[in-house]
């Protein structure tokens, strides 16, 4: 029988294949996987057909003849050194390894016979006579490999003994909060070591000794804690016995069964196999058949989850009349009564537009959708806004008006055909962690990296992997620095001609040729402004310019600032410039922050659009959704989260239904948004924690986190991913559920059984969710919108034959310096960003061990300035704007430059946007947080704020805790 | 209204004309300043914005506003708030 195999099509992600598709390698490589060779061999009698490249262990698994195996896993490349796997192969002398045996046409392979079986059993024999035999009592019993091959091998005695030097007495490293690393149990199969290197990218582990007294190490021979682990868990994941294995099996036991779902941390969106006994997390593994992170995870994803069960988890509606009233427990009717009728007051005195809602990047798509809905359906008007205001509002802005499509052009597949990365104010290490293993997996196959950011990102200089070109620019001129790499473009001749040509408007390049072309937007004219060496510009413009695959990533150190919907259409112009669009390898990606940022985006959360990214005022498209929703839908667009706030203080604006935000810690100018929110008559949150804006509201509605859920989260490759209910909600309503029953006691009905019904309507109204269905998404696993008749399979790579708006269009991108200047008495610039362990607001992940890498927020001090003011590391020093104060612990570093400064806003008391500005995006009003002019000085006790901020924080904390319960 | 709303409105009108329409003459740049407002901003903020050009609010003399954005309140629609 010939077998022809689709490794594309019919993996099983459950099983181990034993070596990685030569698929990857080959798209690596360039080469087209259809085009591959293709070789058949004869294995225990049956003709198999697999690519040319692949392993005899792959290839016999994949006709399901399962060779045992140890140092081999379909993970990493294989190694050869356990010896377990070996084969017979006809005309060749000896017995070799199956893992690191490429098929050869018309090989005649046995896997099994009397010496096959007697060597296996051989080593066996040796690895047990070093191994303790408590495999009833031990952790990984019922999923250890070594375990599984003795039986397989058939190994009945071991006759060396246990006396003799061993390493049974070796001493457990338990420094790592999530899992622990037995060396007693170590096989020294270099899986682990494997791992960190090729998955991971981050070389912590090393195999130490030869022979028998070779060991696997951390670091320099330090513990996990210590060393550069970063806790991604690819190494317990790949060890294949008890000796790395998460505590959560340690302490219950193996799962019994599993769900996949999404990640509810970053814009990456990992798939996970969240595994259950009964409705209680053992633990979650990333799914190897996830196509945003195949298999990889970060710490987030895979080990924080313990906040979804944390005792500070409130779980009981609660109303109240005024902030200082204790909270009243009440049932979830008589919340949403009390809700309903508050807004239909405030409706009724202040009129229509004085209410409005904020949908949450966290929630659901479904979830998101049902806000939007309800604000202009029963509230009746478009005052709906979302976070992504505060993070990708110009991504949506600035590629919409060049490209004609809100959203990213790739899919994250993409990196592997990619020879040139400018990665583009984002820290991928930190904020988007599996991307950045994919990246750095690229980057040590050849690719070249350009980074701009004014901060020394880890990616700057890592094992082994270097930017060649690092542009330290100064905050707040990354427009300058796109044009002058645009003027070297176009003045050396680079551009793509052709492209331009046959894609974009030409009277619109034509125009912002000549603009671009002035010799003010020259490096050397523009090295004053970026700080940056005209050469370095020139270098960096060269090295994207003339690659076959010029990619763009990046982050919110490009839209959070005055010009950041500027800068998003001069990162567009580049990639037209350079016809780096349209294929993969190339393009213009933004990272988002939060997972479903893309997803709160589609669903119509803005004032200005309804679900699709569609204007309000288009009567057509106005008319589709009154006649589904069967109501007047206003014309007008709504305020935005800054608009809002402005008319919650000029007392114009007086309900609000927040939904899953925190707009009191993540939003800029707190004092600002604490005044606002003090404003209120009504305000109505509903979250899992009674975060810090529910400490101003009066209607607390409990969340329910994504275990607790059905429904889908939208990643940054506009990949739509399904979350999976594992748990009843704690609050006995899912977050949905809490929006129909508030929009019903508005007196507009809502009436739905289940999520899928919601998306059935969206992919009714929205053209690009046109195919999207749960019955496709459970099949498949995911889709990547547009999903349309014409892309009935989703859609990888937009823009591929033309733009979405038709032509590419050049928007001119003037160099406009922010209002936030430094000067005499604020002659420092701070900006802020994220770390590794924390996520946004840090709710969910300061509620886990994650803390451990990170308990507070910490100020990045050059030495330089340091010095001049006396500081040093540990000190508190106060950061002062014309916005406010706050008090941090320095932490002196060359990480930043003189000058500069950096913090996060991980921790509530830290108060770091107590000290950012009412400065925003002039498009979107995006607000500028990655550059506020500050002084800094020490001091020796914190801030005014802090004080207050505590007492308040301390006094609704009491509210909460003596919440009267219903009689 | 609070100064601190009309504030923003001024610095955001002002910000849009620095932006929006470079190298354009102004009739066109107000042109483009104005279909921004109208796209983007709500009904009550394009009120406040022209309320303040026409003097309505503070006196014509300390009008903060760029002419780029001074010119564009001319053509920003108004339409009444809803009951
Ligand atoms: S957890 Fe990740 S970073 Fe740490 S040693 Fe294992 S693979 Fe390497
Ligand atoms: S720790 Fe596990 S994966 Fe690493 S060498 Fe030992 S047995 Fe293999
Ligand atoms: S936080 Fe991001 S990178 Fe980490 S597991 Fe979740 S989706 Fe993946
Ligand atoms: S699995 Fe092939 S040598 Fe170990």
């Amino acid at each position: 029988m010939l077998k022809y195999f689709d490794p594309q099509r019919d993996i099983d992600h459950g099983k181990d294949y034993g070596t990685p598709p030569v698929i990857t390698v080959a798209a690596a490589r360039g080469i087209d996987q259809q085009s591959r060779e293709l070789v058949t061999v004869n294995i225990d009698g049956q003709e198999i057909t697999v690519p040319a490249g692949t392993s005899i262990l792959r290839a016999a698994a994949l006709a399901d003849i399962n060779i045992p195996k140890l140092c081999a896993t379909d993970s990493v490349e294989p190694f050869g050194s356990c010896r377990v796997c070996l084969v017979e192969i006809e005309g060749r002398k000896g017995f070799p390894a199956s893992c690191t045996t490429p098929v050869e046409a018309g090989l005649v392979i046995r896997t099994q016979n009397e010496d096959i079986a007697r060597l296996r059993k051989n080593v066996l024999e040796l690895y047990i006579s070093d191994h303790p035999l408590d495999c009833l009592t031990c952790p990984a019993n019922g999923d250890c490999e070594l375990q599984d091959v003795a039986g397989e091998v058939g190994l009945r005695e071991v006759r060396y003994g246990f006396e003799g030097s061993s390493h049974l007495s070796a001493v457990k490293d338990t420094s790592n909060p999530y899992f622990d690393f037995d060396p007693a149990k170590c096989i020294v199969c270099s899986r682990c070591v494997r791992a960190c290197a090729e998955v991971q990218g981050t070389f912590a582990l090393t195999i130490e000794g030869r022979g028998f007294d070779s060991k696997v190490v951390a670091g320099q021979a330090q513990d996990f804690m210590s060393s550069d682990c970063v806790s991604c868990g690819a190494c317990v994941q790949a060890c294949p016995t008890a000796t790395l294995i998460e505590n959560t099996i340690i302490d219950e036991g193996q799962p019994e069964h599993r769900v996949v779902t999404t990640c509810a941390y970053c814009g990456v969106g990992c798939a996970f196999e969240a595994e259950l006994k009964g409705d209680q997390i053992v633990r979650m593994s990333p799914h190897k058949g996830g196509e945003a992170n195949r298999g990889h995870s970060c710490v987030k994803g895979r080990f924080a989850f313990g906040y979804a069960t944390h005792s500070d988890r409130v779980t009981k509606p609660m109303i109240r009349q005024s902030r200082s009233d204790p909270w009243q427990q009440v049932s979830w009717d008589e919340a949403i009564e009390f809700a309903a009728d508050k807004i239909r007051s405030i409706q009724e005195t202040y009129g229509k537009d004085s209410v409005g809602g904020i949908t949450s990047s966290r929630c659901t798509n479904e979830e998101t959708y049902l806000v939007q809905k309800l604000v202009r359906a029963a509230f009746g008007n478009n005052n709906v806004d979302t976070c992504a205001r505060v993070c990708h509002s110009p991504t949506g802005y600035g590629l919409k008006t060049t490209l004609g499509e809100s959203a990213g052009t790739q899919s994250f597949d993409s990196i592997e055909k990619a020879d040139v990365v400018m990665v583009i104010g984002a820290n991928p290490t930190d904020a988007h962690p599996v991307f950045a293993s994919r990246l750095k997996k690229r980057l040590r196959q050849g690719a070249k990296l350009i980074i701009a950011d004014p901060r020394g990102i880890d990616l700057v200089k890592g094992p082994h992997v270097a930017a060649q070109a690092h542009l330290k620019l100064l905050p707040g001129t990354n427009v300058a620095l796109v044009n002058a790499m645009a003027h070297v473009i176009l003045a050396e001749g680079l551009h793509a001609s052709g492209f331009i040509e046959a894609r974009c408007e030409m009277p619109a390049f034509e125009a912002w040729k000549s603009f671009i072309s002035e010799p003010r937007n020259s490096p050397e004219a523009m090295a004053e402004v970026t700080g940056i060496p005209a050469i370095q510009i020139r270098d960096a413009a060269r090295m994207y310019a003339t690659a076959n695959n010029g990619a763009i990533y990046y982050g919110l150190g490009v839209t959070e600032h005055s010009q950041g919907s500027t800068m998003v259409m001069g990162i567009a112009n580049l990639a037209m410039l350079t016809g780096n669009l349209g294929r993969e390898g190339v393009g213009v990606n933004p990272l988002r922050g939060q997972n479903n940022v893309q997803g709160a985006c589609d669903m119509g959360s803005f004032p200005h659009e309804l679900p699709g990214y569609r204007h309000v005022s288009d009567d057509g498209v106005r008319k589709k959704f009154e006649a589904h929703w069967g109501v007047a839908i206003d014309a007008e667009p709504g305020l935005r989260i800054p608009n809002m706030l402005d008319a919650a203080v000029s007392g114009t604006f007086k309900g609000l239904y927040c939904q899953g935000e925190d707009i009191a810690q993540s939003d800029p100018d707190t004092r600002h948004v604490e005044a606002a929110l003090g404003n209120l008559e009504c305000l109505i949150v509903q979250d899992i924690f009674l975060n810090e804006t529910a400490k101003y509201a009066h209607v607390f509605l409990p969340g329910a986190s994504f275990l607790e859920k059905d429904g889908t989260f939208t990643n940054a490759e506009r990949r739509v991913s399904p979350v999976r209910k594992v748990m009843a909600p704690l609050s006995g309503k899912a977050d949905w559920e809490g929006t129909a029953a508030l929009s019903n006691a508005l007196g507009y009905e809502m009436n739905y059984n289940h999520p899928s019904e919601i998306m059935d309507e969206i992919a009714a109204l929205t053209p690009t969710f046109s195919g999207i269905t749960y019955q496709r998404l459970a099949a498949e696993g995911s889709i990547q919108w547009p999903c349309t008749k014409e892309q009935p399979n989703g859609t990888p790579t937009m823009h591929v034959d033309s733009f979405v708006r038709g032509k590419g269009y050049f928007a001119v991108t003037e160099y406009v310096a922010t209002d936030e200047k430094v000067n005499k008495r604020f002659p420092f610039l701070l900006t802020t960003g994220r770390i590794l362990s924390q996520y946004n607001v840090g709710a969910q992940t300061r509620r886990t061990a994650n803390t451990d890498w990170h308990d507070r927020d910490l100020l990045e001090v050059h030495p330089h300035d340091a010095e001049d003011r006396g500081i040093v590391d540990g000190d508190l020093v106060q950061v002062k704007s014309r916005a406010g104060d706050t008090v941090l612990t320095a932490r002196v570093t060359a990480r930043v430059q003189p000058g500069v400064l950096y913090t996060t806003f991980h921790h509530p008391d830290s108060g770091a946007n107590v000290v950012t500005t009412d400065n925003s995006d002039w498009a979107t009003n995006c607000p500028e947080y990655k550059v506020t002019a500050v002084q800094i000085s020490k001091v020796i006790d914190t801030s005014d704020w802090q004080r207050s901020h505590r007492q308040f924080s301390d006094t609704q904390l009491g509210l909460l805790k003596n919440a009267v319960e219903p009689v | 209204m609070s100064t601190r709303e009309l504030d923003h409105l001024i610095k955001m009108i002002n910000q849009i004309a620095d932006n929006i329409a470079i190298g354009e003459d102004e009739e066109i740049a107000a042109s483009k300043v104005s279909d921004h407002l109208n796209r983007f901003w709500a009904r009550s903020m394009r009120a406040m914005i022209v309320a303040y050009a026409n003097g309505e609010i503070v006196a014509q003399e300390s009008n903060r506003l760029n002419p780029i954005a001074q010119r564009a309140t001319a053509q920003i629609q108004i339409t009444a708030a809803q009951p």
